[in-house]
């Protein structure tokens, strides 16, 4: 490892990916990641935060809401306002959305099922979150949740197309945009956004179960992209 | 006294929960169903001391609604 840096992981009461994106982080990056408790209310120093799947606080209320109002995101909204970066997967992303870093909500997935699958996804932007991925490429992550659908309202659909804020999108393995390759109703088949600054991603799709040789291993190309930014 | 909260999703927004609902009341036979709206409210006890209307408000947009997608109606109770 080139370089000695802070990586973040909150864990909130029901957050459950926890542990696998640790292992992730630790193997791809070199790195013991700090495990950061919800309560705790000063974030000093930390290069990078992630914020793990689950269902934190058993998503009461809506999924995502009630761990916005926790210490530590408090510290993630100002941590996040001076560029640091921050990653939401899963239940991570809703909580993102909620807390307002990210635009957009997470629906009920429009088929009414728990979605827990391998699912193909298109890297449509570039930037510093996908830089070991080719624009275009097409990889695979499983999905695991049932409030999936990101919704937005059109205008804030063609800003976040407008400024290249889409990342990741479902599609086939060939790389088509049909809705049948759309596991939860997500407008415009999206699968992870950042926002406007750039520094904030939340992503449905797992990376951190996509790195083992039982698996698709095209998670690594995610992490690979992080040790790169760090 | 007590506001009760409704809060529930702005037209448009797919509620697959509500689509279910309907569907299940036209397989128990009643044919004439066009629509339904699902929502949820909260009961919220105050002192009479004062009014926290404003207050209440607060806590439907930061809270009890996600503004995003959903609406939110307050009405007083005694």
């Amino acid at each position: 490892m080139k370089k000695k840096k802070i990586i973040s992981i909150i864990i909130f009461p029901g957050s459950n990916c926890d542990r696998d994106l640790m292992v992730a982080v630790e193997k791809n990056l070199g790195i013991k990641p700090n495990l950061v408790w919800h309560q705790t209310r000063n974030i000093e120093k930390t290069d990078i935060i992630f914020l793990p799947g689950g269902f934190s606080y058993g998503d009461y209320l809506r999924a995502g809401i009630i761990a916005t109002k926790s210490p530590a995101i408090s510290e993630v909204i100002r941590l996040s306002k001076k560029g640091i970066p921050i990653i939401g997967i899963c239940n991570g992303f809703q909580i993102l959305t909620e807390c307002n870093l990210l635009e957009g909500a997470l629906l009920k997935n429009s088929n009414q099922l728990f979605k827990c699958e391998d699912v193909f996804l298109k890297v449509t932007s570039k930037n510093k979150f996908t830089s070991s991925y080719k624009k275009g490429e097409i990889i695979s992550f499983p999905i695991a949740h049932s409030q999936g659908n990101f919704f937005v309202n059109d205008q804030k659909l063609k800003e976040l197309e407008d400024n290249e804020q889409i990342i990741f999108k479902y599609t086939s393995k060939e790389g088509s945009e049909d809705k049948n390759f759309n596991p939860n109703g997500s407008k415009n088949n999206i699968a992870g956004i950042v926002n406007k600054k750039k520094n904030v991603l939340g992503l449905m799709p797992h990376p951190e179960r996509a790195i083992e040789n039982f698996s698709s291993r095209d998670g690594k190309g995610f992490f690979k992209s992080i040790y790169e930014m760090l | 006294m007590i506001f009760r909260v409704f809060v529930n999703f702005k037209p448009g927004i797919l509620d697959p929960e509500a689509e279910a609902i309907m569907q299940t009341i036209k397989n128990m036979g009643n044919k004439s169903i066009e629509k339904i709206i699902k929502g949820k409210f909260f009961d919220i006890y105050v002192d009479d001391n004062k009014d926290y209307f404003k207050e209440i408000e607060k806590i439907s947009e930061n809270l009890l609604s996600n503004p995003v997608i959903e609406n939110f109606k307050i009405i007083k109770k005694n």
